[in-house]
């Protein structure tokens, strides 16, 4: 128990001091929202039904999903850090384990099992006795879940298959969670949620607190196991992966311009964390689309291109940061075009793919092709210019690419700002294709023109913008890279989503809640209701503007539009006043 | 006069309360093979990154053969070979595909491109690591492929970050051999390290940093006087006494 109290002591002491930068808003921001989320999921407890095993099933698929989308997961305490010690591997993962007690999204998760309490108090006094174990347990599940996919999925990005398959599991599960309101339409039409769902691991915590003791048990069981199998895969860790080392096609291109595509198409092939992300980002678009197909909507399938192509976007929007400390290269051969060269080797990736997804998608349903082509080649260049001007300008610091140790997935230590990047990116990548979606919407065919011109304006007024931001500020650039810090400050590095200390906690909370929430009116209310209406397809779950009087339907979508964009608005603004505050 | 191969006048740089590099002033001559020597943290690598514009400065100004560096970004950086310490390269690339790219970047036709990177893998032993990619080198061959970007565009002056850490006999003396006939072909280079030994070995001029100042420069023979390099050091930057602590429980 030594050691992993020591090891719970450590991670309390890293935590302290990552508290007091800017990483400190964020993880107050995440923090706050998770405690929302779990008073919903208690609230959920005094209601019948399986409702709260549904709950605890949705906090499971978090736990194991969560990791994938943000940057590896909690890494504070790596296994290489005790890799000299001579621990036994079983003892290691024990003492990892209680460490990973510690930290925000446990504490709000084990509120959130709070709802186990509830139930158990309102059964009797056994109940409530079993809950606070059953609870533990419960957290414990959770937790060795999640260390344990990603240990699997580190062994997977050890090779292409294996970096692909991941990423097409990653995608569906994901999509699921994302189309979540699909299953509940679903059942809400049943009007029962599945019996299976109580008998899942998430749901053994309910039901050891209803009587079934047995449950408790099975609980233990499964955590010996799956520390058994977490400390298999941390011995096996310390094997690097090995990238295939078969023959090298040469390179051909003989301009500075073509050295740079050439450089970046040859990162998309044989780095396998992109090979992962492009697989993801690619099976998220194709189930976010065709999942509503459960419920008989068959008219979000034309947009799996779209959908791929924002989530691509979003996957690789800190570009710069990944390829860490290598932007020196590109500071001592200034002239050479580098933003240009990632930009078209990015659209050689995505957009080939993206393009095909479209197609096949649109035409499986028979239309409706012109909102789908103009959104397609709208996103394709807004993302190949967002991409570049986002990764130049709020970069996140990644980890040298040779020093990610075990984790492939873990390329920034500041995983909660770049998650954050990756979301605002979304939104953003959506915001670009919005001109085109209205055309195509109102004036059909001439959407695409539209389309193609916003894209090209975007691809080349972005990147014009990241390129002189890269001239201007790349020193600087390079300096938060070696070091994580902004150059002039000796605070700790912010990204896109660390408020500016200067901010009040008014302002801080405005900003956080519209960031937050800002993409529900503007992309379902908003966007996807106009989807719906412009198809005449009216009183869908819960798309507002769809169950409005025929006056009202298209002013009311436009509205949420206009909020949507009004709440990032003032987000963005309030965020950038500070921030010009803060620098002077 | 010709102007020095590498001017640095009053460079300062602070991060937070800490004053890395304290208006360093040096001078390296055309043609002299220049060692820059300093305890850990001295400010070396500081003092370099400024020089070669990879940090940007306080105060202060460098000059590479005349043209200054934050002015005249692409005639200074034109001019200048660069091997940083620790920073990352293109890892995905094999070391022939990292030359190939970077002399397309630095302006150089293919054909010369090919053949110089055919050469310097030749020299500098990489050819046997013809499908590894960076990501799996060992640190000595990060060295080498790090000192090959720098030579490749025949540049006329070298910045060298600690060259020799990590790197194996055999290959130190090729460096060292390709590094003697550089400078003897009217090349200058400039190398930090706290190997005093090479520093004498290699060098004709010396500059001693300590706590982000310059305690002593010129040519070896006046820095060092009558001791060797390795008293006149321990003498000048004052860390006299940590010889005789031991340890208490060893």
């Amino acid at each position: 128990m030594a050691v992993a109290l020591t090891m719970a002591r450590m991670k309390m002491s890293i935590l302290r001091h990552s508290m007091k930068g800017q990483q400190g808003g964020t993880m107050a921001g995440a923090g706050g929202l998770g405690v929302l989320l779990a008073g919903g999921t208690i609230v959920l407890a005094f209601l019948g039904g399986d409702w709260l095993a549904a709950a605890y099933t949705v906090w499971m698929l978090g736990w194991i999903i969560g990791p994938v989308f943000s940057g590896g997961g909690d890494e504070t305490l790596r296994p290489e850090f005790f890799s000299l010690l001579g621990l036994r591997p079983q003892r290691m993962a024990a003492g990892l384990l209680v460490a990973a007690f510690v930290g925000v999204a446990p504490a709000v998760s084990l509120l959130a099992l709070g709802g186990l309490l509830v139930v158990g108090v309102r059964e009797g006094v056994a109940g409530a006795l079993v809950a606070v174990p059953a609870m533990v347990l419960q957290l414990a599940v959770f937790v060795l879940l999640s260390k344990v996919t990603v240990a699997l999925l580190g062994l997977a990005l050890g090779s292409r298959a294996g970096a692909i398959g991941a990423g097409l599991i990653n995608g569906v599960i994901l999509a699921f969670l994302g189309q979540i309101w699909v299953f509940m339409v679903a059942l809400g039409q049943g009007g029962q949620i599945p019996a299976f769902v109580r008998y899942l691991p998430s749901g053994w915590g309910l039901l050891a607190v209803q009587g079934q003791y047995l449950a408790l048990a099975a609980m233990a069981v499964l955590i010996v196991l799956l520390l058994a199998a977490w400390a298999a895969l941390l011995a096996r860790r310390a094997g690097r992966s090995r990238p295939s080392t078969r023959g090298r096609r040469p390179m051909r291109a003989a301009t500075p311009h073509g050295a740079v595509v050439a450089k970046e198409l040859r990162s998309w092939t044989r780095d396998l964390v992109r090979n992962h992300q492009l697989a993801f980002a690619f099976t998220y678009g194709v189930a976010f689309a065709a999942v509503p197909l459960l419920v008989g909507i068959s008219q979000l399938v034309p947009l799996a291109g779209p959908i791929f192509i924002m989530m691509a976007a979003a996957m690789t929007s800190n570009a710069y940061g990944a390829d860490g400390t290598a932007h020196w290269l590109t500071l001592m051969t200034p002239g050479a075009s580098d933003v240009r060269g990632r930009q078209l080797a990015w659209l050689t990736a995505v957009g080939p793919i993206g393009l095909v997804l479209a197609v096949v998608s649109t035409a499986a349903v028979g239309g409706p092709w012109p909102l789908v082509m103009a959104a397609t080649f709208a996103l394709l260049g807004g993302a190949a210019g967002l991409v570049s001007l986002m990764s130049v300008m709020a970069l996140i610091p990644g980890i040298d690419p040779r020093n990610r140790g075990g984790n492939p997935l873990r390329t920034s230590e500041d995983d909660g700002s770049a998650t954050g990047m990756a979301y605002l990116m979304l939104v953003l990548v959506a915001v670009t294709a919005a001109p085109a979606v209205l055309v195509a919407l109102r004036y059909g065919w001439w959407g695409v023109p539209a389309g193609l011109l916003t894209g090209v304006l975007c691809w080349w007024g972005f990147g014009l913008l990241a390129e002189r931001r890269l001239t201007a500020r790349g020193p600087e650039l390079l300096h938060l890279m070696r070091t994580g810090r902004r150059p002039d400050s000796g605070k700790p590095a912010s990204g896109a989503f660390d408020l500016p200390g200067n901010m009040s906690p008014t302002q801080r909370t405005i900003v956080l809640i519209c960031g937050a929430f800002g993409a529900i009116p503007l992309v379902p209310q908003g966007i996807i209701a106009m989807v719906f209406l412009a198809d005449g397809q009216l009183r869908h779950s819960w798309f507002l503007a769809t169950y409005m009087p025929p006056a009202l339907r298209w002013p009311v979508a436009i509205g949420f539009v206009v909020l949507g964009i009004a709440m990032y608005g003032t987000a963005l603004a309030l965020w950038s006043r500070a921030k010009k505050a803060a620098a002077r | 006069m010709t102007s020095p191969a590498l001017e640095i006048r009053g460079l300062t740089k602070t991060f937070g309360e800490n004053t890395a590099v304290d208006h360093v002033e040096l001078s390296v001559p055309q043609g002299s093979f220049y060692g820059l020597v300093g305890q850990n943290g001295a400010g070396k690598t500081t003092t370099l990154s400024m020089a070669v514009g990879l940090l940007r400065p306080d105060a202060g100004s460098a000059r590479i053969f005349g043209a200054d560096v934050w002015a005249d970004p692409a005639k200074a950086k034109q001019l200048v070979g660069v091997l940083p310490d620790g920073m990352a390269m293109p890892e995905r690339l094999t070391g022939r595909e990292v030359l190939t790219y970077l002399g397309l970047l630095r302006g150089l036709s293919k054909e010369v491109v090919a053949e110089r990177a055919e050469e310097l893998l030749s020299v500098l032993e990489l050819d046997m690591a013809e499908k590894t990619l960076v990501i799996e080198y060992s640190t000595g061959m990060r060295k080498k492929i790090g000192l090959a970007t720098a030579l490749l565009h025949a540049p006329k002056l070298l910045v060298l970050d600690e060259p020799f850490e990590a790197v194996d006999p055999v290959s130190a003396a090729t460096i060292k051999q390709i590094l003697r006939g550089f400078v003897a072909g009217g090349g200058s280079v400039v190398l930090s390290s706290h190997v005093m030994a090479l520093v004498e070995q290699l060098c004709d001029h010396v500059g001693v940093i300590d706590k982000g100042r310059v305690a002593a420069a010129g040519p070896l023979d006046e820095v060092r006087g009558q001791a060797t390099l390795e008293d006149r050091f321990v003498e000048l930057v004052g860390a006299g006494s940590t010889a005789a602590k031991g340890l208490s429980w060893l």
